[in-house]
């Protein structure tokens, strides 16, 4: 019988190589490109405004970190606090070149996406570094460990007068084929150069998730001993997760920088770690869509809390300080009842969408 | 051929009416000038952040109300930073979309962070941090009221000036941020220009709730002076276990205590309600007027704060105070734009910012001293009070114009 290519009724695979197939159907295929399509092309015709397109900025270079820490805490299951370091690591490696050489010096205005992978590689150097108490350290002792690094990362950017005690250090405006990006297209080109970024590492790590080296990240979650016994070798893999996860942090930040054009303190705080974690998980853990999910919905999120924390501002008694309180008091809830009802995340909200409309039209 | 009105014809009447009135309506109505303000009236600092929020709100209300423009009305929005320079930058962008003329802004960090933006797009901003550093490599930031450096630095001079025997030992008890530390190297500066002090010990405070240690070391240093630059409540912990300890002088350089004084953010009705008993006397500076003097300038704070139903809190605060003047400044460069007869441009306003002085600069019942900038000048108000706790008020007991902070401007 032959195979219907464009819908799938049933498994059959004949081959190892055809089950690590990105897309399974061309239906998937060309469903995935018009989305792609749709995402390059939609600036042309929808002007946001400088403003919402800085959001859409922010909520993609979160997608990248976010990407990281799912790969560290949901693939191989080791709780990361100090995430927004890594990330840090990877702006405060811009903001190094740009005190070194200048702000607009060639490698930073003209190379950098050399720059940007630089960022990525010091991030994984520092991840791996700080991995390194994984070959002892386990669950809640492994995460107090990341929190120091997080603590440490903090002391030094906020006393070092090299990295400015933490106050902005500028990055310069970089350069494309078409000349220097001016600022009204700033957001809008950095738009399109993170959806690179953000597609590319998205099939990086769904293709990295069918080699052996993505294999051995969920065994040695799932059990370090059994993969211990099955050849591969917890402690390196775990410090090789740490590494990926820095590399992608690393990224996110070197964009960070450029993005905003300026490198300070107050955007890799242990706050933003935690909120990179809420983010994880609310997009739901050890999935890659959760990774698109998670982001996107906390940083909508914030944008609504912080409209209603305004509007009840102004009602509500200055002295007891409510509207403060309000946006942590959301997040919080949101968080709780996630873990409570959807431990999954809405990337378990997705799957069963999916699963639902697969029988549309006769799938089975 | 007998024509009819019919509901066609009478609704068209209507809508001509309708058209005629709106257009005449806007022709009347004036033109409306957009300002943006972006400050942290929830989160971090906002017990300041608030009330100068509301002082913002308040001037451009009533500047509307009384039409000190004429027909022409300013639309100041007004959003909510939670102190995060992400979200200020994020502000910003909001503001720029919709046209504005002019930018109020608040944080420290956020100034120092957007600086660049705002030369980019040559926008005249007023922010709420008196930062020296707010003034380096920039044109379009207009700092409101005396330096923090301005503050310190005077203090320095008032300790100098007023301290009898050889030359004063001082501590400074500073904010563990760019925001503490920047006034320390100026007034380390003004010491190597020959300010007569020793700095014997700097301390970067941390989230103590006791300070015992810190003030017997200073003690045994011979300290006779703390200097604070910092927000209120390290200092208040500080002044309590000053009491505590007995070591809080009870007159200005009693011998063998310390007498505590305090710039800008370190002072206010807040610390007076946090310490208590110990604030009494500790030294504070600041340019704004306080409505613990008694005087017109205070009583018109007070009414506007009346007019518009707020609390006796802010309307008592200096914050509310810096918010006022934050907010007269861009409207006196309207008001001067538009008696030369120019548009309402951000350069313009600008160009009028640079020429407010001489006969152009202009009295606030915010302020302590009159309101100028020039091209060389871009802070406003030079001139500062020093105020000192006297049964639980703040009251003036000397204006200063620091001296060695010109000294360091001009590099002389």
């Amino acid at each position: 019988m032959a195979q219907n290519h464009w819908l799938s009724t049933g498994n059959f695979f004949t081959s190892y190589k055809q089950e690590q197939r990105n897309f399974l159907t061309h239906l998937d295929t060309s469903i995935f490109t018009f989305f792609l399509i749709l995402l390059f092309a939609w600036p042309l015709f929808f002007d946001l405004g400088n403003k919402m397109m800085f959001v859409v900025d922010n909520l993609m270079i979160a997608i990248v970190a976010v990407m990281g820490l799912n790969l560290v805490t949901g693939f191989a299951g080791l709780i990361s606090i100090g995430h927004a370091a890594f990330v840090g690591i990877g702006a405060y490696t811009v903001a190094s070149f740009c005190r070194t050489l200048g702000t607009s010096h060639e490698l930073i205005t003209h190379f950098w996406p050399l720059v940007i992978v630089i960022s990525g590689l010091v991030g994984a150097g520092f991840g791996a570094f700080v991995g390194l108490p994984a070959f002892r350290l386990k669950h809640l002792y492994l995460a107090i460990a990341t929190l120091s690094f997080q603590m440490i990362f903090q002391w030094v950017i906020n006393f070092m007068t090299f990295f400015n005690q933490g106050q902005t250090i500028f990055v310069g405006r970089v350069s494309w084929v078409t000349g220097r990006v001016g600022r009204n297209d700033h957001y809008e080109f950095w738009y399109y150069v993170i959806l690179v970024v953000v597609v590319l590492l998205g099939f990086g790590i769904r293709n990295l998730l069918k080699t052996k080296y993505g294999r051995c990240l969920i065994a040695v979650r799932d059990n370090d001993r059994a993969a211990d016994a099955m050849g591969m070798h917890p402690g390196l893999t775990k410090v090789y997760a740490f590494a990926l996860a820095g590399f992608f942090a690393g990224v996110a930040g070197a964009l960070h920088a450029y993005v905003y054009r300026g490198v300070g303190f107050e955007s890799f705080t242990l706050h933003e770690s935690v909120s990179y974690l809420a983010m994880a998980i609310v997009g739901g853990l050890g999935t890659l869509n959760g990774s698109f999910w998670g982001p996107v919905a906390i940083k909508f999120l914030d944008l609504q809390v912080e409209t209603l924390s305004e509007v009840a501002g102004q009602y509500l008694p200055a002295g007891m300080n409510l509207a403060t309180a309000l946006k942590p008091f959301t997040f919080g809830l949101v968080i709780v009842l996630f873990l409570m009802f959807e431990p999954r995340g809405i990337a378990n909200w997705w799957r069963i969408v999916k699963s639902y409309t697969k029988l549309w039209p006769f799938r089975y | 051929m007998k024509q009819h009105f019919g509901v066609r014809q009478i609704l068209g009447c209507a809508l001509v009416l309708i058209m005629a009135t709106a257009f005449t309506g806007s022709g009347i109505a004036g033109q409306v000038y957009k300002l943006g303000f972006s400050g942290a009236i929830t989160g971090p600092t906002s017990d300041a952040g608030n009330p100068l929020a509301k002082g913002v709100e308040d001037w451009f209300k009533y500047v509307n109300d009384n039409k000190l423009l004429g027909d022409d009305t300013i639309d100041c929005t007004i959003r909510d930073d939670q102190y995060k320079t992400a979200v200020t930058k994020r502000n910003f962008e909001e503001y720029l979309d919709e046209g504005i003329v002019f930018y109020l802004n608040y944080s420290t960090g956020s100034t120092l962070g957007l600086k660049r933006d705002f030369e980019e797009v040559k926008m005249p901003t007023a922010p709420s941090s008196y930062h020296e550093g707010n003034l380096v490599d920039s044109n379009y930031i207009f700092i409101p009221v005396a330096t923090y450096s301005e503050n310190m630095v005077a203090l320095a001079e008032y300790v100098v000036n007023n301290h009898k025997g050889s030359t004063p030992k001082v501590a400074l008890f500073i904010h563990p941020s760019a925001f503490g530390r920047g006034p320390v190297d100026d007034t380390k500066k003004a010491v190597a220009k020959g300010l007569d002090m020793e700095i014997v010990e700097v301390v970067e405070h941390g989230k103590d709730l006791d300070n015992s240690a810190m003030l017997q070391r200073l003690m045994s240093k011979g300290v006779q002076y703390v200097i604070s630059h910092t927000v209120q409540s390290p200092v208040a912990t500080m002044l309590k276990d000053a009491m505590r300890l007995n070591v809080n002088a009870k007159s200005f350089g009693e011998a063998g205590k310390l007498t505590f004084l305090g710039a800008h953010y370190t002072g206010g009705s807040d610390l007076i309600a946090l310490a208590g008993d110990a604030a009494e006397n500790f030294y504070w500076t600041c340019s704004y007027n306080l409505t613990s003097e008694d005087n017109a300038k205070s009583k018109k704070q007070l009414e506007l704060a009346k007019t518009y139903g707020r609390d006796d809190k802010a309307a008592n605060s200096h914050n509310y105070a810096a918010g006022i003047l934050q907010a007269q400044i861009p409207t006196q460069a309207i008001m001067m734009a538009k008696k030369a007869g120019l548009d309402i441009t951000p350069a313009n306003l600008y160009k009028m910012l640079n020429m407010m002085h001489g006969e152009n600069e202009f009295e606030s019942f915010a302020a302590v001293g009159p309101v100028s900038f020039s091209e060389d000048d871009h802070v406003g108000v030079d001139m500062v009070n020093i105020y000192k706790v006297e049964n639980q008020v703040f009251r003036a007991i000397s204006s200063i114009e620091s001296v060695y902070m010109k000294k360091l401007r001009t590099g002389m």
